[in-house]
């Protein structure tokens, strides 16, 4: 999107008259990542380097306030400003992301922003008047941006259908029983949801495209407020939060599982925490890079995940180091997701030797 | 386990697989998409060679020939490289697979037509609840099965009841539903549906628990916690209508209006704990037995339709019709030229190709497909 925005000249009067936008601008607002947000920018010609002018000081301000206070608190802002104003502080905000350039605050302003506009939809799909707007919303953020099918219910006031393969694909990253598919409404391969469901089902979805466009982003130069603001963010962020070195596909499928749903800010259930910890204790991981892996958990709070990361690794208390549980354990949880590359472990350590023996004996 | 065979009884089971393959390789199911299957091919040694790529039904027939592998799987999945290792392979969706095997039935015939081998001194006798042999006292010993009619009813019945749910809860038409008899104890079912060939495993484990009825809550028909133990009953928004909820319902004898109906039953059975059990317990009843393990493992190599199975020499059959379907008929596909073996159980009856057999423990000429059905079970000796 950012791509094609350089290339416009600036023309200052408004030309919204003439532009093409179904939905409301005041739509635009709440959800800045639609295709036609980006339309909109194409439409005002604007140029990056307005970005340096002072009357926009405000817009640059605002944005890295947001940011400043997901760094702090991890916790999205929920206001909600006309739209020129938040088109451009969501564009702002990706620009300072890209600029500053690290994973763990990249994956969580992606996931914050996916949360402000949660509660925006929520709210839209249960209030918005007209069946007409509702249904163009649904088709906006669910058709066009996510390659989904949401049909509001003929058969079920303010109840919503996706398709059985749709949440499927989206629920297996909740760990709680009531999103298994036994706890559903499901009739004719459609799934009925009410709209905080309907929604809940995409956030990670919505970080994961949020990432991706950051990722895709390629700007031909940040403007120098922007990287001002930036280097001032990047001086406030932890030490610790690094990334881990190692290649996911080397570990286990729970063990993937379990960091996916980490990385999209999921909340994980305590049996998996103590895996990732202990398997990650077992592959000689630090303290340090454990506690950090913990950083997107919504009620993340470094001293209690060090306390606990210590407590398993047997620096404190009893002193007796965790073992990972075993497959059988797991499984009765709910945390295996075995694939062929597991037949005969025992434990999910074992994993990478399994799958060079299975090789070997295989492969003649 | 049986141990793979050796000798005479090798021989014989490999002429015959031979022969089969060579007279009717083209019975075989093409997969679609060959070329982007993997395919194993299991060994008369008990060695698997996998990752091994064949680009048209042809060749893999004529290596069937060549090699006569005692089992012949193809995975469910596509790739863009099967032949590398799984890592590698460039996973491109796999197809949805169902697995009814007997021995998750626990039907009552069972005892009825089940045998205890020993496989150091050949002893054979009707099931006990031994755990060695009583001749040699060796614990290379072990159970094997013939299944009956009964059997085969009892697994169709629970085929229909999958495709049931396949049907009205998960919204695939029938058309897209292909059953097979797997050549041994069980029932394949096979989705062509591409929707569902890119969900990973875990979408599949919530799948296969839905079919299965593992995982209920209580408030799915409304029976939900307060504080402590207490509950209340709030009918969920939506109904009863369709799927678990009516299911469930329905059983208790529950409707929407029948909230005091509810509350005293929940009471009756003690707590909310209790009643949970209980709506557990009806789920597990009324769901499908299937082996979860077969539908969530995204890289299986899987049975091929129109191939022997060596647990029995009868083939992986395409059932157009579950309900008449017999696989003492359809599925016995080995010639019947003539050969000598030695049955080792007291006395055997089985029904095979239109044929009753009554056999006893002597040196009998049967045709090949009774001796290599009875010799892959270890029920009999090529001599
Ligand atoms: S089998 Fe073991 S290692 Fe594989 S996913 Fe399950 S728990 Fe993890
Ligand atoms: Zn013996
Ligand atoms: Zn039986």
């Amino acid at each position: 999107m950012l791509r094609s925005l350089l290339f416009y000249k600036r023309i200052h009067n408004n030309r919204l008259a003439t532009m093409t936008i179904r939905l409301g601008t005041a739509d635009l607002a709440k959800y800045p990542f639609l295709n036609e947000a980006a339309e909109y920018m194409h439409q005002t010609y604007f140029n990056l380097d307005d970005l340096n002018l002072p009357e926009l000081g405000h817009i640059v301000e605002r944005a890295s306030n947001r940011i400043r206070s997901e760094i702090e608190h991890g916790k999205p802002d929920f206001t909600l400003e006309r739209h020129e104003i938040e088109i451009l502080t969501f564009l702002v905000g990706i620009l300072i992301i890209k600029a500053i350039n690290s994973d763990n605050l990249t994956k969580k302003h992606c996931l914050c922003e996916a949360l402000r506009a949660e509660k925006f939809l929520v709210h839209d799909l249960k209030t918005h008047g007209e069946p007409s707007t509702r249904k163009l919303l649904l088709f906006k953020v669910f058709k066009e941006l996510l390659k989904m099918d949401v049909l509001p219910s003929m058969k079920y006031q303010l109840m919503f259908e996706v398709k059985v393969t749709d949440y499927l694909k989206r629920s297996h990253l909740f760990h709680e029983q009531e999103w298994k598919l036994i706890n559903r409404l499901v009739h004719d391969g459609r799934v009925f949801l009410d709209p905080d469901e309907t929604v809940r089902l995409i956030r990670a979805e919505v970080t994961n495209l949020l990432l991706e466009r950051i990722k895709q982003m390629n700007p031909s130069h940040i403007p120098a407020t922007i990287r001002g603001q930036a280097n001032i963010l990047k001086a406030s962020i932890p030490m610790a939060s690094r990334k881990l070195a190692n290649a996911p596909s080397a570990y286990p499928p729970c063990v993937n599982h379990a960091l996916d749903l980490m990385a999209v800010g999921e909340n994980l259930p305590h049996s998996a925490r103590v895996m990732l910890a202990t398997y990650m204790l077992a592959i000689g991981k630090n303290i340090e890079e454990i506690v950090s892996l913990f950083k997107n958990a919504p009620d993340y709070d470094e001293r209690v995940s060090r306390y606990q990361v210590e407590h398993l690794a047997g620096e404190r208390g009893s002193r007796v180091r965790y073992l990972v549980p075993s497959c059988t354990k797991l499984r009765n949880d709910g945390l295996c997701f075995a694939t062929s590359q597991c037949d005969g472990l025992i434990n999910p350590v074992q994993f990478g030797r399994a799958v060079k023996y299975y090789r070997e004996t295989n492969l003649r | 386990m049986i141990p793979t065979k050796t000798g005479k009884d090798l021989q014989m089971m490999k002429a015959a697989f031979r022969e089969f393959y060579f007279n009717h390789g083209n019975r075989i199911e093409e997969p679609v998409r060959i070329q982007n299957r993997e395919f194993g091919l299991m060994g008369f040694d008990g060695v698997m060679k996998r990752h091994l790529k064949f680009s048209s039904l042809g060749r893999l027939v004529a290596s069937l020939v060549l090699e006569t592998p005692s089992d012949v799987f193809a995975s469910n999945a596509q790739y863009d490289f099967p032949v590398l290792p799984i890592s590698e392979k460039g996973w491109r969706g796999a197809d949805l697979i169902f697995d009814i095997d007997l021995k998750d039935l626990d039907l009552k015939c069972r005892l009825s037509h089940s045998y205890m081998t020993c496989f150091s001194c050949r002893s054979c006798y009707f099931s006990g609840s031994e755990d060695r042999c009583p001749k040699c006292g060796s614990n290379n010993f072990a159970e094997v099965m013939l299944p009956c009619d009964r059997c085969i009813n009892g697994l169709k019945s629970e085929v229909s009841k999958l495709h049931r749910f396949l049907a009205s809860d998960i919204g695939i038409s029938p058309e897209k539903i292909t059953t097979y008899f797997s050549g041994n104890n069980g029932f394949h079912v096979h989705v062509l549906d591409e929707s569902f060939n890119d969900l990973n495993s875990q979408a599949r484990a919530d799948l296969a628990a839905y079919i299965m009825g593992i995982g209920i809550l209580a408030d799915v028909i409304g029976v939900r916690r307060d504080t402590h133990n207490d509950f209340r009953v709030r009918f969920p928004l939506g109904g009863l209508d369709y799927g678990w909820r009516k299911r469930i319902s329905d059983k208790l004898g529950i409707s929407i209006t029948s909230e005091r109906k509810l509350t005293k039953l929940v009471k009756e059975l003690g707590d909310i704990e209790q009643f949970r059990k209980r709506v557990a317990d009806i789920a597990k009843e009324m769901g499908v037995r299937i082996d979860s393990q077969v539908t969530t493992d995204v890289h299986r190599v899987f049975r091929m339709p129109g191939t022997l199975n060596s647990k029995s020499g009868l083939t992986k059959t395409l059932c157009l019709d579950l309900d008449s379907f017999d696989p003492f008929e359809e599925s016995c596909q080995l010639s019947s030229r003539e050969v000598a073996v030695e049955i080792m159980p007291p006395r055997l009856k089985l029904r095979l190709k239109g044929e009753r057999f009554s056999l006893s423990e002597e040196i009998v000429r049967v045709p090949i497909f009774i001796g290599v059905y009875l010799i892959s079970k270890g029920l009999a000796h090529a001599v």
